[in-house]
C-alpha cells in the first residue's frame, strides 16, 4: 500500500491549476474520474511521489486540506515561492520539528513547507 | 572555497581557506565567526580564544582583534559582518515580536546594546541556517534578497541563543542584584571560553579561577548554578564532543585522538566514551 493521491479542494479549478502549475511548479499529468460525473485533474511535481487531485467545489465530499510539503531548505523555497507571487501569511517560524512556512492556495487549502531538523546531539 | 561578498546594504560575508595567517590588527563590525574545519585563534586584548567547528564567536562593533591559525589541516573559516543599520532594524523587529519583552517593560531592549563577546555553542537552527547559506553561496548563487533572508534568520537564531546562554543562565544564579548576576555570568563565560579554547591542555581549577577573576570556591559554586555542570564535567563533555569530531573527520588512530583532546589514558577515555554515547570510539568511527 502507498499514499498516491491527495484531493485538493478547488473553488475555481482553472485558477487553482494555474496557481499550482505556474507558481509551485506542478504539471498536469492526467485526468481521473474521482467524483461521479466530473473529470478531475491530477497534478504532480517532479520531486514528489504523491499526486494532487483537483476536486470541484459543489460536492459535499470534498474538504479543504492541510498539506505538509517537506523541503531541504525552507528559507530557499520560501523565497523562491515568494518571488513567484505566492502569499505567505506569516514569516517562516521555528517549531519543535524544524522550520516551517505556511501559505494558502486560491481554494483556501493550507500548505506548509516544513524543513525537519534534528536538535538532539548525538 | 574562497570569496568575499558585500551586499548592497553593506552586510559582508567572507569565506576563506587558509593554513597560515599572521596577526594583523583588525577592527570589526558586529560579526559572527565560524570555522568548518580546523580551528582559528582570535586574540582580543589579553584573551586568546579558539573556535572549532562546534562553536562560534561574536565580536561587537569596534573590537580590536587579530587572528591566527596553527592547525595542521587547512582552516575553512566563515564570517558574517552585519551592517549597523541592518542590526538596528533587526533589534526593532525583535522587540516588537518578542511579546515577553513587551509585557515586562519597554526598556528591556537595552540589554541588546552590547553582546557578550564570547564563544557560543554552534548547533541547532543556527547551524542549519549557516550551512544552508554557505551551501547556497558555494554554489555561486547570488540573490541578495534570499541572502538577507538567511542573515535575518541568523540574527533570530543568535538572539535566541543569547537569550538561552546569557539571560536565562544569569537568572539561574543565586544573587539578588541583577547587575551582580550579569557580572558573575560574564566571568563565568571567561571560564567557559577558557575551557573551549584550552580543552586539550592540562587545566587546573586554580588557573581557571584566576582566568575568570573568581575564587576557586566561588567559581565552583556559581559555575554549577549557571550551567548545571561542574567545570570538570563541562570539560569532559567538551573533550568527548571534540573526540567525536576528530573520529568523524580524520583518520588519526584512537591513541592520537586521545592525546589531541587532552586525555592522558586511552582506556579511561574509551570507557568514558562508551558510558556517554553507548558505543565504543572505534564503532562510532565505523558507523559515522
Amino acid at each position: 500500500m502507498k499514499l498516491k493521491y491527495i484531493p485538493v479542494f478547488a473553488e475555481d479549478v482553472d485558477a487553482q491549476i494555474d496557481f499550482y502549475t505556474q507558481k509551485l511548479g506542478f504539471n498536469v499529468i492526467s485526468n481521473i474520474g474521482f467524483i461521479e460525473g466530473e473529470e478531475s485533474m491530477v497534478l504532480q511535481a517532479n520531486n514528489l511521489d504523491v499526486a494532487f487531485v483537483m476536486a470541484g467545489s459543489n460536492r459535499d465530499s470534498v474538504y479543504k486540506s492541510c498539506i505538509i510539503l517537506n523541503t531541504e531548505d525552507c528559507l530557499k523555497d520560501y523565497h523562491l515561492y515568494k518571488t513567484a507571487g505566492v502569499f505567505f501569511y506569516a514569516a517562516p517560524r521555528y517549531l519543535p520539528a524544524g522550520l516551517a512556512a505556511e501559505f494558502l492556495d486560491p481554494g483556501g487549502n493550507r500548505l506548509i513547507l516544513l524543513e525537519e531538523r534534528s536538535y538532539t546531539e548525538i | 572555497m574562497d570569496y568575499s561578498k558585500t551586499l548592497r546594504n553593506n552586510n559582508k560575508i567572507y569565506s576563506r581557506t587558509s593554513s597560515q595567517r599572521q596577526g594583523q590588527q583588525y577592527s570589526s563590525d558586529f560579526s559572527l565567526r565560524f570555522v568548518f574545519t580546523g580551528n582559528e585563534r582570535y586574540d582580543i586584548g589579553r584573551r586568546h580564544l579558539s573556535i572549532y567547528p562546534d562553536s562560534f564567536l561574536i565580536l561587537n562593533r569596534g573590537t580590536q582583534y587579530s587572528t591566527d591559525t596553527d592547525s595542521s589541516i587547512p582552516v575553512q573559516s566563515f564570517t558574517i559582518n552585519f551592517d549597523q543599520q541592518f542590526l538596528e532594524d533587526f533589534k526593532e523587529y525583535w522587540a516588537f515580536t518578542d511579546n515577553r519583552l513587551l509585557n515586562k517593560n519597554g526598556s528591556k531592549t537595552k540589554q541588546y546594546q552590547e553582546f557578550d563577546e564570547t564563544i557560543y555553542p554552534f548547533n541547532g537552527d543556527m547551524m542549519y541556517n549557516v550551512y544552508h547559506l554557505k551551501q547556497y553561496l558555494d554554489n555561486g548563487m547570488h540573490d541578495e534578497l534570499l541572502i538577507n533572508e538567511y542573515l535575518h534568520h541568523c540574527l533570530i537564531n543568535y538572539f535566541s541563543i543569547y537569550n538561552e546562554e546569557i539571560l536565562k543562565k544569569a537568572e539561574k544564579l543565586n544573587f539578588l542584584n541583577q547587575n551582580t548576576k550579569i557580572e558573575i555570568l560574564r566571568r563565568l563565560n571567561l571560564a567557559k571560553e577558557y575551557l573551549y579554547s584550552n580543552y586539550n591542555q592540562n587545566i587546573t581549577l586554580e588557573g581557571l579561577a584566576e582566568h575568570s577573576c573568581l575564587s576557586v570556591n566561588h567559581l565552583l559554586r556559581t559555575f554549577k548554578q549557571a550551567f548545571s555542570l561542574t567545570p570538570h564535567q563541562f570539560l569532559t563533555q567538551l573533550r568527548l564532543k571534540r573526540a567525536q569530531l576528530l573520529l568523524r573527520s580524520t583518520t588519526y588512530p584512537i591513541n592520537e585522538v586521545v592525546n589531541l583532546i587532552g586525555f592522558e589514558c586511552p582506556s579511561s577515555f574509551i570507557r568514558l566514551f562508551k558510558t556517554h554515547y553507548k558505543v565504543t570510539p572505534l564503532k562510532y568511527r565505523q558507523s559515522a
